[in-house]
């Protein structure tokens, strides 16, 4: 208990934000206990109705309840964000570290393929995908995992490259440890932390390219109850009924906030410089 | 250290610097729109801007129904009839038609038009014309004439300057198949296969200059036939989504804007006396096919999903007025007798539950879907957006899966449903269809005609195939009228098809720029001379 208290004493700041981060999982799972209403329920006589006692969101064009269906988009936003960026760690980092272990013709394949797909604007990339891949929230998290894994590539391998040729590896190697332990025991918790930190500020940037997606009709579809999408059903009605984007459009902006400064504070916890 | 923090400085202040005026660019910018946007209009007196969909880049007749399309909304070519405001088709190019056996028909070019190349309008080019349009179907272009008017033969006789015609079955409604615009007449001494621009027509407006999918340019057709042209010309933009059409008007980017179908931006230019919006419950249907192959086969389930829907509501709220609703599928603002029509399965969700628990259709295992013959009802609703089609869709899937039906809606390009709709690989798909093309409705019921509906769910039914047998070669217009009757209640009875509703075309213009815009029931036609300068 000490501890903790020394620890929040010196991380206020990650201290509130991860406060804060875990409120919003607990939207997320506690959806079905703080929804006023059945986010799927159409009361089609009452369609977009503005904010009140009864809905405090206001209704959609469908007469569905806003606020039940904001806090149910927590669950779909918050998970999709959520597996997207461990998606991209595990697959950019494995590739990184190898890379950057084994050099040569495997760095030069692994990374060539990288600086492809950099040199394509990363959302045209990934709407493009989307597009062939076809409209669902699980091909918009592939089509932006196909376009993000780069950069923890880049960053895991030079990582590596830095402990590459250290006595330790080298005598790790000549005492007869496999490869798999050495990425496993020495390269891997060398690029681990930095890994960890990108990931966590990654989180509300993931957020963001999955509701773009959706708004743009390549990620969730109706009658989803996803932030993005529920952007785009509203954008019809952006000046008669503008709480159908407020609303969701807040969400979104909480919590991308919420998870970039949880990151921030993250990366200064874990820094060792600090 | 001081040295470092100079070049520091130095730098924030050129970005600083750059960034100001990045601003002030932009607030140079905004200034220079809102000027504009006061004059509450982008275009001068002798011009309009016209905001409307992107059917198509060409206007050529002969590549497919939305080119013969913008060939006569853009006011470029003409048909030899033309609809009125109450879709009967009225002489244009034509001044006389006669006929004695409704088979053989004699029709006289009216004397003194021209193209606007200036070459005279004789019988022979509007002969050369259609016989071009054949061929190509023939050869397996996209612009099916022969649905309309199958297998005639055209003599032309420019001394007298008359077409006769010899229809292969008797066709009483030969004038409102000729204002079709697949029978738009153009110049094919002028014109060359591909090039958009090539395409002369007789109509009031030229295509002058186009860019690829944004805008055309027309200006005036100096050798008119049918009155002065008010404009020297004008420019057609293209804008798909009907929020942008609604910000462009408002905006002054345009002048007049046709179809805007967002029911809140509808409903602001309504209210705002700076803009008329002109709506007419025109020959266009919004329904949903159901594949009789499937689980729809099922007639409780049919009844059920009738029972469940309240089209009422869904029409005048959820798609905000843009449909008027209705039991028949031909339009209640025609005259085919809707009503002498009655409606069994009028709304009521209770009865929907009843009918289905009373058929043994429930969930038995708990999933929330009821099941039928023991597998889950699951339905794929195939829908496009096209005028609130996937509004409808949506609103209908959620209802329906509140009830214990399955639905599970997906939201395709329009070519890919029709790729699905013939292969029978659906079980409700979406349509919007101008009901009454040329004037009649009998090609529509044909749909439902068991020797033509596997492309429309395999609906059968002898006495509807009977009825349709006979309608289609009726002379007697009080019995082709009853027929009407008939065929859209046995429809009605069967549950043979969701009606959402009929579709409430609409144009929107500036009052303080132009006047006479109106909108047709058959909205082919758009851009008249009527259009004209508020001063």
């Amino acid at each position: 208990m000490k501890r903790l208290s020394a620890f929040v004493k010196k991380n206020p700041s990650f201290t509130v934000f991860l406060i804060l981060a875990l409120c919003i999982v607990a939207v997320a799972v506690l959806a079905p206990v703080l929804a006023t209403h059945d986010p799927y329920e159409a009361v089609l006589a009452n369609a977009v109705q503005a904010p009140s006692s009864e809905h405090l969101f206001g209704t959609d064009k469908l007469s569905r309840d806003l606020f039940s269906r904001v806090i149910y988009g927590t669950r779909t936003s918050l998970s999709a964000a959520l597996c997207l960026v461990c998606i991209i760690m595990v697959l950019g980092t494995v590739l990184g570290i190898v890379a950057g272990y084994f050099g040569g013709a495997v760095d030069a394949v692994i990374m060539r393929i990288s600086d492809m797909m950099v040199s394509f604007p990363g959302m045209v990339l990934a709407i493009a995908i989307a597009g062939i891949l076809g409209a669902s929230m699980i091909n918009a998290v592939i089509a932006i995992a196909a376009v993000s894994w780069t950069k923890y590539a880049r960053l895991s391998r030079s990582l590596v490259l830095k402990i590459r040729n250290r006595d330790y590896v080298a005598a790790a190697q000549v005492t007869g440890s496999k490869t798999g332990y050495i990425l496993y025991r020495y390269m891997l918790p060398n690029a681990l932390p930095t890994i960890i930190i990108t990931g966590a500020t990654d989180i509300g940037s993931m957020m963001l390219e999955i509701a773009a997606l959706s708004f743009l009709g390549f990620g969730a579809q109706s009658p989803t109850a996803e932030w993005g999408l529920m952007l785009n059903e509203g954008r019809a009605y952006m000046t008669a009924a503008p709480w159908l984007m407020i609303f969701p459009g807040l969400a979104i902006f909480i919590t991308v906030v919420v998870f970039n400064l949880l990151g921030d504070s993250l990366r200064d916890v874990l820094d060792p410089k600090s | 250290m001081k040295k470092m923090n100079w070049t520091k400085k130095l730098l924030a202040g050129l970005l600083a610097g750059a960034l100001a005026v990045g601003v002030t660019a932009c607030g140079s910018s905004d200034s220079g729109d809102s000027d504009s946007s006061n004059s509450g209009s982008s275009s001068s007196s002798d011009t309009f801007t016209f905001g409307c969909d992107y059917f198509s880049e060409y206007i050529d007749p002969s590549v497919n129904v939305n080119a013969a399309w913008s060939l006569v909304r853009f006011g470029v070519g003409e048909t030899l009839f033309a609809f009125d405001e109450d879709a009967v088709a009225q002489e244009n190019l034509c001044d006389e038609a006669t006929t004695e056996d409704y088979i053989t028909w004699t029709l006289h070019i009216r004397d003194g038009i021209t193209f606007s190349n200036g070459k005279e309008l004789t019988a022979s080019a509007v002969v050369a014309c259609w016989e071009m349009m054949y061929e190509k179907e023939a050869a397996g272009g996209s612009s099916t004439l022969s649905q309309y008017l199958d297998g005639p033969t055209f003599t032309a006789d420019d001394d007298t300057n008359t077409i006769t015609v010899v229809c292969q079955d008797v066709t009483t409604n030969l004038k409102g198949i000729l204002a079709y615009p697949y029978f738009a007449v153009i110049d094919l001494d002028s014109y060359e296969e591909g090039v958009v621009d090539s395409v002369i027509g007789t109509g009031p407006y030229v295509l002058d200059s186009y860019v690829e999918a944004t805008s055309k340019t027309f200006v005036r057709n100096e050798t008119y036939w049918n009155g002065e042209v008010p404009y020297s010309g004008y420019t057609a933009i293209y804008m798909s989504d009907s929020s942008t059409k609604a910000m462009a008007i408002q905006s002054g980017d345009v002048d007049v804007v046709e179809n805007v179908t967002t029911a809140s931006d509808l409903e602001t230019l309504k209210s705002d006396d700076a803009y008329t919006v002109k709506s007419t419950a025109g020959g266009r249907l919004a329904n949903t096919y159901f594949n009789f192959s499937g689980q729809l086969s099922n007639e409780t389930l049919r009844q059920a999903i009738q029972y469940a829907i309240d089209d009422e509501t869904m029409c005048s709220v959820t798609v905000g007025g843009i449909y008027t609703a209705g039991a028949g599928v031909l339009p209640s603002s025609m005259d085919y007798g809707a009503d002498q029509l009655t409606d069994p399965y009028e709304y009521d969700l209770d009865k929907a539950v009843e009918i289905l628990d009373e058929a043994g259709i429930v969930d038995t295992d708990g999933d929330g879907i009821r099941e039928i013959d023991g597998e889950n009802i699951s339905l794929t609703y195939l829908t496009f957006e096209s005028r609130q089609l996937q509004t409808f869709a949506e609103a209908v899937s959620t209802v329906l899966n509140s009830i214990g039906i399955g639905v599970d809606y997906q939201v395709l390009s329009y070519d890919k449903i029709l790729e699905m709709q013939t292969d029978g690989d659906f079980d409700m798909v979406s349509s919007n269809a101008v009901i009454v093309p040329t004037g009649n409705p009998d090609t529509f019921l044909g749909n439902f005609y068991s020797g033509n509906s596997s492309s429309y769910g395999y609906y059968s039914n002898a006495e509807y195939d009977a009825c349709y047998e006979e309608l289609i070669t009726s002379t007697d217009e009080a019995r082709k009228a009853e027929l009407y009757v008939e065929m859209q209640q046995i429809l009605i009875d069967d549950a043979a098809t969701i009606v959402h509703g009929y579709y409430n075309s609409s144009i929107t213009y500036n009052n303080s720029v132009i006047t006479g815009v109106e909108m047709y029931p058959l909205d082919y036609t758009w851009i008249t001379t009527d259009w004209a300068p508020v001063n």
